[in-house]
């Protein structure tokens, strides 16, 4: 008896741990839902906002619908009321994921795809180099594309030009016609999503759809099978959730496509098909020596790889022009061996001797690396998250992501611009190990900081109650790139001021765009 | 004067800590005898210069051979005859030859196992053993191949079958099912098989391990082959030139050799394991020795 009783004192902690462990046996991850809302402002005068690539709201026409009294509409009315009847379990899980919002969801799919092609292309041992991925051949081995900071930072970009500039369209023939939803005409048809006062004609989200579906499969040439998915699944919502007859669903599909095929237009020609421009390098490595750079960039990795996107720096600006670039560009950096750069060496060493577990926290929660959505990702999902947590209208969470994607992808090209203008050396050069992952270009100035600096100004411009958070939080992903050990000091705090520029510029455009926000 | 030799004998075992080492694997149909403590240190060190990146094999020049070292302190105690508690903690340090990674070291995971002898039939025997580990050392889990291991709680259920010749040969195999907690990562954002997760939780497989083993022990001498297969339930793969990462679907089989010599008092083993093949992991050599101190607390009877 004493044996037994000895036994189970013994064992009580055991089971007690056990059935601890198997009560969180559910090992589900889940997301919270994020619920629909009404919009805080309808933004009724957004189709006189200022689009980025049109030259009007009027540029791609849309006609004018069926009447409200008209026959063909009261048969849409009474498909649509069927449509709505039928649907499904699934369907509804649909209404919900889409419900989040159309410009939403269409960032976080862009987001997706980035970090799914956020890998460099493996060493092909046969031929002896690199090779580059080709656009024709999106699924073979290397994919296509190799969606780094740069190209990530230039893919939302677009994407996000081109909702903004497809909503402001949108935003011109819902109120010039006035379409009602269809609820409001018939209010027998049940919805599951909440009814602004917003005009129908043509489907907001429709628009985003197509707009944010023409961009994509450019960007993500192969995934157009899962794109359709989407694409098909965003406008059905719309049906499934009895918030918009098929005409709405057309027409703004129509004009998605048009605005989002004029905004590709344009990206064919920014510069970005000469970005991997090897041939520079030599030339950009003289120059910098001739600036006085001592030390300059060696690739880190065995073999050594090409450096990652050299010419990136002469491709397209949105907020300001190209001499700008040259105008705002940081001073040269500390040369090695000077009191200065000893200073930012010996803060690396003693991290890299005993680097706390909080700068280790630091650097890998901005890290962002391979296989991630990239600084800029990280920012667009903080702009999309804002925007829905200030409840903003369609067309204005659109015109935020346009305004942060557009300064972060010219942070992008001015920080880009800047590393090969000195090719400085990053700290792996000088021995030290780094807890993250060695990115394969110049060191001065930092991407992160550069990044974070701009996205955060154009974010506390529009949120303002969120600049401390913001600022800290630029600051922070500034940091981690010491703590991290890739980045000297002075290549972080420099990107962080170049930022803070170039964030500024988004900001006086977005002042000037007929918003009043 | 018993209890006097103790608190020495206790003194010697902080001062040799160091360089003690194990006794009770809880994979074998040994036991403790009741009342007998065994305290062991186990020092071990394993290599690998090639991994299977999914199921490429592959080496990679910016890590070199990758390294782990470790230190582990043990006890087992018979709680009777039938009843083996053992704990463990290690001591892990990473490193590569190569490339610019840094190394990571820390206090891992405390380890505790209750085995139980529930059937014995002349030579055949059934054994069941229930394990908890819990991360002990704040380590960061998803920094791999370095992170020194996964931050995650386990729990493990174990059958261990054995026949044992009156010779001292024996032959024996078990079977494992443990279950592995979610853990915390320090980023709030990452990818798992295709798909982007907003959140620090990230989803660790749970997984199984099989063992069979062939040896001869009597007299304190033990020596045995064996081949063990550790295999996740689930989990993605790693992707094309991408780094590891907790949700992989790790799989490995090994074979080996495990020695012991325990004359009386103190005794030493040894332990040799090569991987054969694998998946989303290092193919690994491993050594270790374990340097044992036993010592048998009479009753007051």
């Amino acid at each position: 008896m004493k044996k037994i009783l000895t036994k189970i004192t013994i064992l009580l902690p055991l089971w007690g741990l056990a059935g601890l462990l198997l009560l969180s046996c559910d090992k589900t991850i889940v997301e919270p839902t994020l619920e629909a809302y009404i919009p805080a402002k309808l933004d009724e005068k957004a189709g006189t906002w200022k689009p980025y690539v049109l030259t009007s709201a009027n540029q791609v026409m849309v006609a004018e619908p069926k009447a409200a009294n008209s026959a063909e509409y009261a048969a849409e009315l009474a498909t649509l009321k069927t449509a709505v009847s039928v649907i499904t379990p699934e369907n509804k899980k649909a209404v919900e994921y889409w419900g989040a919002g159309a410009a939403y969801r269409w960032n976080e799919i862009a987001r997706e795809l980035a970090a799914r092609y956020n890998l460099a292309p493996a060493f092909n041992t046969t031929t002896g180099t690199y090779p580059i991925p080709d656009a024709t051949n999106p699924l073979g081995e290397p994919k296509f594309p190799f969606a780094n900071p740069p190209y990530t930072a230039r893919a939302l970009a677009y994407l996000s030009v081109a909702q903004y500039d497809a909503l402001v369209s949108a935003w011109n023939y819902k109120y010039k016609y006035n379409r009602k939803a269809p609820s409001k005409t018939d209010a027998t048809i049940g919805t599951l999503l909440p009814v602004s006062d917003l005009p129908s004609y043509p489907s907001e989200d429709a628009v985003v759809a197509a707009a944010s579906y023409t961009i994509l499969v450019a960007m993500f040439p192969g995934e157009v099978p899962f794109l359709d998915t989407k694409l098909a699944e965003c406008k059905n919502v719309r049906t499934w959730a009895g918030m918009n007859v098929a005409s709405d669903l057309t027409a703004g599909d129509a004009l998605g496509k048009a605005v989002g095929a004029l905004v590709m237009a344009k990206a064919r020609t920014d510069g970005m098909g000469a970005a991997n421009n090897q041939t520079l390098v030599a030339g950009f490595k003289e120059a910098a020596a001739a600036k006085g750079i001592k030390e300059l960039w060696v690739s880190q990795e065995t073999p050594a790889r090409p450096p990652m996107l050299p010419n990136y720096g002469a491709v397209a600006t949105w907020n300001f022009d190209k001499a700008t670039i040259a105008k705002i560009r940081p001073v040269m950096p500390y040369v090695s061996g000077s009191a200065e750069f000893n200073k930012d060496m010996v803060e690396l060493e003693t991290i890299n001797k005993s680097q706390t577990r909080e700068q280790a926290r630091i650097a890998n929660y901005w890290s962002d690396g391979a296989g991630s959505y990239t600084p800029p990702g990280h920012w667009h999902r903080e702009a999309a998250k804002l925007c829905r947590q200030y409840k903003m209208s369609e067309v204005c969470t659109a015109r935020t992501l346009a305004l942060v994607g557009t300064t972060v992808m010219d942070a992008g090209i001015a920080c880009w611009e800047t590393k090969y203008f000195y090719m400085t050396s990053r700290p792996q050069q000088f021995g030290l190990k780094t807890s993250i992952g060695l990115p394969n270009f110049p060191s001065y100035t930092s991407g992160h900081s550069t990044f974070s600096a701009a996205a955060a100004t154009v974010l506390s411009n529009i949120f303002p109650n969120e600049t401390t958070r913001l600022e800290a939080n630029a600051k922070e992903a500034s940091e981690s790139r010491v703590y991290g050990l890739i980045h000297f000091r002075v290549d972080c705090e420099m990107g962080l001021t170049h930022g803070r520029k170039i964030g500024e510029y988004a900001v006086t455009r977005g002042k000037a765009d007929g918003s009043g926000y | 004067m018993i209890q006097s030799l103790y608190k020495q004998r206790w003194l010697m075992v902080l001062l040799l800590l160091p360089f003690l080492s194990q006794a009770q694997m809880p994979h074998d149909h040994i036991y403790m005898n009741k009342k007998q403590l065994c305290i062991a240190a186990v020092f071990g060190q394993s290599t690998w210069n090639e991994y299977w990146e999914n199921t490429l094999k592959r080496e990679n020049l910016n890590m070199g051979t990758h390294t782990t070292q470790s230190a582990m302190l043990m006890a087992a105690y018979g709680v009777t005859d039938k009843l083996t508690v053992t704990v463990g903690l290690p001591y892990i340090t990473t490193k590569t030859s190569a490339g610019n990674l840094m190394g990571q070291k820390g206090i891992q995971d405390l380890s505790f196992w209750a085995k139980y002898k529930l059937v014995k039939t002349g030579g055949l025997s059934l054994h069941g053993v229930v394990g908890v580990s819990v991360p002990v050392g704040n380590y960061v889990p998803d920094f791999l191949p370095m992170s020194i291991g996964l931050q995650c709680k386990t729990l493990t259920g174990r059958v261990i079958l054995n026949y044992t010749h009156s010779s001292g040969m024996y032959l024996g195999g078990h079977g494992s099912y443990a279950y592995r907690s979610n853990i915390n990562v320090d980023r709030d954002a990452y990818q798992a098989d295709g798909k982007v997760f907003n959140t620090n939780e990230v989803r660790v497989p749970n997984a199984t391990d099989l063992g069979l083993r062939l040896g001869y022990l009597k007299k304190g001498r033990q020596l045995e082959v064996f081949t063990e297969q550790f295999a996740c339930v689930g989990g993605d793969n790693i992707r094309r030139n991408d780094m590891p990462f907790p949700t992989n679907n790790m799989q490995m089989t090994a074979i080996g050799v495990y020695g012991k010599y325990e004359p009386k008092q103190y005794g030493v083993n040894f332990r040799v394991s090569k991987v054969m093949s694998g998946l989303n992991v290092g193919q690994t050599m491993s050594y270790s020795v374990g340097l044992l101190w036993n010592m048998t607390f009479k009753s007051e009877k």
